[in-house]
């Protein structure tokens, strides 16, 4: 053993024993010898000579990476002398009279060696050794070695060069072509007779290496002439394969994995169409059974299916009648066995099911009407649905009780279902009737099914059914159409045996609801859908996350049924009463319950029956007071203690209110402004002394942000609720909300005042204006911020809200302009803020960055010029105002800012912002008369270099009618303006 | 066969190879196992590091020679070498990045060259970290090349056990092996940011679960 041998085993080491010095150095000695000048004799004459593999694999890896480093810089003695040694190593050759030993090495080696090959192929091939691949071929006669070797040559160019799996440059890919173009022309016909000779020669005494070669084979079908395989004499040889049982199973595999390459070919539909009927594929079908484990199995699946989907290709492709009659029959040939597979077997990853069948069931919506055996399939195609929707039993407990892997299925599931389900609609809509028997059928097996997987049966089923009610129309599901009436009344009057399971219990509930258009016209089924909510199916279901969705499910069941619910108010009451005495009892620890807003669609629920007119005004009375007396009452109990309330204590009286709020908010959702104000004032009374207790809230916790948050929103619904009556309260209301100035606390005062000012207009004139000053002297201090900071710092939470108080502040004073409320600017104590707000809405319509938000303050100007300039000559309402308008606001908004390049007409909202500027130009002519256009065509045109004769048309406009022409030639006027200017002067 | 033997043990051993591109975790992973971590090798000048793995199956312990190859794009080295002897291999990709998805089929191809028909994990890592690139149905390699593919966290030790409980079972020929004691595995980093992230997706999923409360009578129509 020499030193580089050495030194190459000690840096292969690996057992670690070794002195890591010594490594270091044997790693830097071989580092060394790399870079010699003879390092590519040195690596050849060790593979003739050694038999370490370590050796021969470190002086491969070497030749391989001096080839791919320096080739460019090699001699042509030095490439001629690797050329011929490689050769001669792949081809069991001599080398200066020896036989090198290399292809008796393991795999590893001679995988390494055929890479080593491909390297100098991908540099050489055709121009410099063009007869590399003609060259091997005679050597194949020396048997299984050097055919190995050739498979394994053919395999790494496939991997380093050809095959599309892996990512390659650019000029690779032109290498690959210039090579497959290459060897199509020079050697493909050879090679494929080499390969036909090899497995003729050996598939009885060696079917090892007919195997390789066929599945080397099966790579290069792709892009060799397929003549060359699909004749009648490769393909006989390929199916006596498939078909003879005493072959070895891997054979058998690699050539119906053959046949699926030449199935699978890209070629001409019509000649697709002749091989795919010539193949007569149907010899394959008896080697389908349901054992997953052979390998076999699943190679003629992964066949059967592939063919499949080429017939179904041709079909789409072609049109004649001639090729789409064999294409059918074909397919009719096939489905039954792809059909079997998709519910036995492995299935090929590479295969898409629902693609597939959508794809057929699509084909038959130009059939009609279908033949008995599309309806076998469709039929068929049903079944596979429910096979694939079903959950495996394995995880029936992770997903009752939801742990991550049962999240995890039932995330993974429900993504599946999606397109399953779509294919299910489809099937739906060509054979309805199919489609219903077939779930009516599922739901009646699944119930028989035996437990260890009634609970996956019923579920997928129900789930069909689900599914089925999606798709339906709301007449066809009123009228019952077809079986349906009988599905519903199986669903509604079939106790399952696996209701306790979560999942069938909630695709149960999900589906009553789905169907309730039905129940709306046959009001028999009303007994059973109530109770399947109520019992221990729905509402009263021990699993939390079934209940809870019971819960929600039933208030959208009382809001659709709900006028044929009034006989059954008292019984729904009584059954819910435990539910509701969580909430209103006082003693309810709020441990208990999840989350705050648990019980409150038991009370719209609730809200919405007892809300109807059809109570009689004494029950319905007695009904409210029972839910509301409790709850106010708990809410003054603690509101009392308040002060006395320690640190651990509070919090949970805090959730424990917020609750309340939440329900009794719910609960009023159902009555309507009608019943408690005109019909039965007593109910609205009701809601009035709740009003006053809830306000209460405000004074004892301000400062507690959920709780303000609830009130409001209950401010908000007595507002809709109350109308006109909650006056009374809003005062001491406003006043609490008030107290509070954060930014985020003032947006939502602000809604309320919008929704208030919208609803009352100018009936809320006082209210406003006693409240207006404050609002004005807060938000304008605190918005002076927003102005100051641009650029990334100003990206921080805080100034995110002041720009939301901002804009909520134009809203604000747009509401109040466009509801005849403006006179509250002009209030005494209002006045001192008009200048700044006049000067902030003028900034604002001039520059801010949404357009949307210029538009707002144009407008409300708009509305100032009409309410406060009476006529053109009258006396002056705001003084100062006029003048204001016509030499600031005339030539800032009206022209500097549309001169900007930054003002885009191509954008739609910028085109409404600029109509609503020239509506302004046209409203303070009406308004200013002379005034205005004097000055705004003397001091503002001059000023934008505006010539002569544009400023005197636009005087004409201006004076017409015509609010279009005026817009289109202000337009006009802007854009050539901008063109003179270019630049020259640049308005901001 | 040769096999690595830092201390040499009388229960079964087998080399694991690692691969993936640089920065995919594969070495924060095998530092999580904490034994391993104690009686690791490491190997500067030929950047590898062998970490002997030790697992306690129903069947007895058996160990992991982790062969972590980071680092050999910078060394040079051994490359493919190192894939010598190998018995069964992780290719490891970082879901955060995509690129690293990409060089999967290098990865696996080069691995096959010198290891032919070995059972090789497909890990997705990083799926703690939130702006996940490649989703999860996303990954496909494995299903065309027959591997077995699992979502890892290195940083939290989410599904640590996993590859190793696969490689195996697939060398000791027993679907049914199954570990027996936990390794003592490093503390978790990111613990508190995987159960943030399981919470999030437990409320989302309960939020997309749970209709808006007003106004959405269209949902049944």
């Amino acid at each position: 053993m020499d030193d580089v041998e050495k030194a190459i085993l000690i840096s292969f080491d690996e057992s670690g024993a070794l002195d890591a010095g010594l490594k270091s150095q044997a790693v830097n000695f071989c580092q060394q010898i790399k870079e010699t000048p003879s390092i590519c004799s040195l690596c050849i004459e060790k593979l003739c000579f050694c038999k370490l593999v370590q050796v021969q694999f470190w002086c491969l890896q070497t030749l391989q990476e001096v080839i791919r480093v320096r080739y460019g810089s090699m001699s042509l003695e030095e490439k001629n002398f690797i050329r011929k040694s490689v050769f001669s190593m792949v081809c069991l050759e001599r080398i200066d009279d020896k036989v090198c030993s290399v292809l008796e090495s393991p795999a590893f080696i001679k995988n390494k060696l055929a890479q080593v090959l491909v390297t100098l192929i991908y540099f050489e091939y055709p121009l410099i050794w063009s007869s590399v691949f003609v060259d091997f071929l005679p050597h194949l006669s020396k048997g299984t070695v050097v055919i190995d070797m050739f498979s394994r040559v053919l395999n790494a160019l496939d991997d380093e060069l050809i095959c599309l799996d892996y990512p390659r440059t650019s000029e690779e890919v032109a290498i690959a072509a210039r090579v497959k173009d290459a060897m199509r022309q020079q050697c493909v016909a050879q090679i494929v007779r080499a390969w036909y000779d090899i497995v003729s020669t050996y598939k009885n005494s060696d079917p090892e290496i007919c195997t390789t070669v066929l599945d080397c084979m099966s790579r290069y079908i792709a892009w060799i002439d397929i003549g060359l395989i699909a004749n009648d004499v490769f393909i006989p040889l390929l199916f006596e394969f498939i078909l003879v049982d005493g072959l070895s199973e891997q054979l058998r595999g690699a050539a119906a994995g053959c046949v699926l390459a030449v199935v699978s070919k890209r070629m001409d539909a019509q000649s697709k169409l002749s091989l795919l009927k010539s193949l007569q594929i149907t010899r394959v079908f008896g080697l389908i059974s349901d054992d997953n484990d052979s390998e076999l199995v699943s190679r003629v699946a992964a066949l059967i299916t592939g063919y499949a989907v080429e017939v179904l290709e041709c079909s789409k492709r072609l049109d004649s009648q001639d090729a789409k009659s064999v294409s059918m029959e074909l397919l009719d040939e096939v489905l039954p066995t792809v059909f079997y597979v998709m519910q036995n077997c492995e299935m090929d990853a590479a295969f898409s099911i629902v693609q597939f069948l959508s794809g057929y069931v699509a084909t038959m919506k130009t059939l009609s009407p279908l033949q008995e055996k599309q309806m076998l399939h469709l039929g068929q195609i049903l079944e596979v649905i429910r096979t694939q929707i079903r959950y495996d039993p394995i995880y029936r407990n992770n997903l009752d009780i939801v742990d991550k892997i049962g999240m995890e299925e039932e995330d993974r599931m429900a993504e599946f279902r999606k397109d399953l389900f779509v294919l299910l609609r489809s099937v739906g809509r060509v054979a309805p009737e199919v489609t219903q028997i077939f779930i009516r059928n599922s739901l009646t097996s699944a119930i028989a099914s035996s437990s260890d997987r009634n609970v996956e049966e019923v579920e997928a089923a129900l789930s069909l059914l689900y599914a089925l009610g999606e798709s339906m129309s709301d007449e066809a599901m009123k009228a019952g159409t077809g079986l349906l009436s009988e599905l519903v009344t199986n669903l509604l009057s079939t106790r399952f045996p696996c209701h306790s399971n979560r999942l069938v219990a909630l695709v149960y509930l999900e589906t009553i609801a789905r169907y309730m258009k039905f129940v709306q016209e046959n009001t028999q089924y009303i007994p059973l859908v109530l109770a399947a909510f109520l019992d221990e199916r729905g509402i009263h279901h021990p699993n939390i996350y079934v209940s809870r969705r019971a819960t929600y499910l039933f208030m959208r069941v009382v809001k659709l049924l709900k006028s044929k619910l009034v006989p059954f108010i008292e019984t729904i009451l009584q059954n819910l009463q435990d539910v509701v005495a969580r909430v209103t009892s006082m003693n309810f620890a709020s441990k208990e319950s999840a989350g705050s807003e648990d019980g409150a669609y038991i009370f719209e629920a609730i809200g919405l029956l007892i809300g109807m007119e059809d109570v009689p005004l004494g029950k319905q009375s007695d009904y409210l007071s029972s839910l509301l007396t409790p709850l106010c009452q708990q809410v003054e109990a603690t509101l009392l203690n308040a002060k006395a309330l320690s640190p651990e204590e509070s919090p949970l009286k805090v959730a424990n209110i917020q609750q309340i709020i939440v329900a009794i908010n719910a609960l009023s959702k159902g009555f309507s402004e009608r019943l408690v104000t005109a019909s039965r004032p007593a109910i609205g009374h009701m809601f009035k002394q709740t009003l006053d207790v809830l306000l209460q809230i405000l004074v004892v916790f301000p400062k507690v942000e959920p709780l303000r948050t609830k009130v409001l929103s209950f401010i908000h619904r007595m507002v809709d609720t109350l109308g006109a009556s909650v006056f009374p309260y809003l005062p001491k209301a406003l006043e609490q909300l008030l107290a509070e100035s954060e930014p985020k606390e003032m947006v939502d005062f602000l809604v309320l005042l919008n929704q208030l000012i919208c609803k009352f207009s100018t009936l809320v004139q006082d209210i406003l204006e006693e409240v207006f000053p404050a609002i004005a002297g807060r938000i304008l201090s605190a918005i002076r911020k927003v102005a100051d900071s641009s650029g990334p710092e100003a990206n921080t939470e805080e100034i995110r809200e002041l720009q939301e108080l901002q804009k909520t502040l134009y809203t604000f004073l747009h509401v109040i302009t466009t509801h005849d409320l403006s006179s509250v600017f002009l209030s005494p104590k209002s006045r001192g803020y008009l200048n700044s707000i006049m000067q902030l809405l003028l900034h604002t319509s001039c520059h801010h960055k949404d357009i949307l938000t210029r538009k707002a303050c144009v407008q409300i100007f708009i509305r100032l010029i009409k309410d406060w300039s009476a006529s053109p000559f009258g006396e002056e309402k705001v003084p100062g105002f006029r003048s204001f308008m016509i030499e600031t606001f005339a030539t800032n908004c009206c022209l500097y800012s549309v001169l900007d390049k930054s003002f885009e007409f191509t954008d739609a909202n910028t085109l409404i912002l600029f109509g609503e500027i020239v509506l302004a130009q046209k409203v303070m002519y009406e308004k200013f008369g002379d005034d205005f256009l004097v000055h705004f065509v003397s001091k503002g045109f001059p000023s934008a270099h505006c010539p002569q004769n544009l400023a005197e048309q636009y005087c004409q406009k201006l004076k017409g009618s015509d609010m279009k022409a005026l817009r289109s030639f202000y337009q006009l006027l802007i854009e050539n303006l901008r063109l003179q200017q270019n630049g020259s002067h640049v308005f901001r | 066969m040769a096999l690595p033997n830092q201390q040499t043990v009388d229960y079964p051993s087998f080399k694991l190879v690692i691969v993936g591109d640089g920065g995919t975790g594969k070495t924060t992973f095998v530092k999580r196992h904490l034994t391993g971590e104690f009686e690791k090798k490491y190997e500067p000048t030929i950047g590898v590091e062998v970490h002997p793995l030790d697992f306690f199956t129903n069947c007895g312990k058996i160990r992991f020679y982790c062969w972590d190859t980071a680092g050999q794009e910078k060394f040079g080295g051994l490359r493919d070498g190192y894939y010598i002897h190998g018995q069964c291999a992780i290719i490891m990709f970082d879901v955060t990045a995509r690129l690293t998805y990409k060089n999967v089929p290098t990865w696996h191809r080069d691995l096959c060259r010198v290891c032919e028909n070995i059972p090789i994990v497909l890990c997705g890592n990083k799926v703690d970290v939130k702006n996940r690139q490649v989703k999860a149905k996303q990954v496909t390699f494995h299903r065309k090349k027959n591997l077995q593919y699992y979502e890892i966290s290195a940083k939290s030790n989410y599904n640590f056990e996993k590859p190793f409980l696969y490689l195996a079972r697939k060398l000791a020929g027993d679907p049914n092996l199954h570990f027996v004691e936990s390794p003592a595995l490093a503390p978790p980093e990111v613990h508190i940011d995987l159960a943030a992230q399981q919470q999030h997706e437990a409320e989302l999923q309960a939020a997309a679960s749970q209709p808006l409360p007003d106004d959405d009578d269209d949902a049944f129509e």
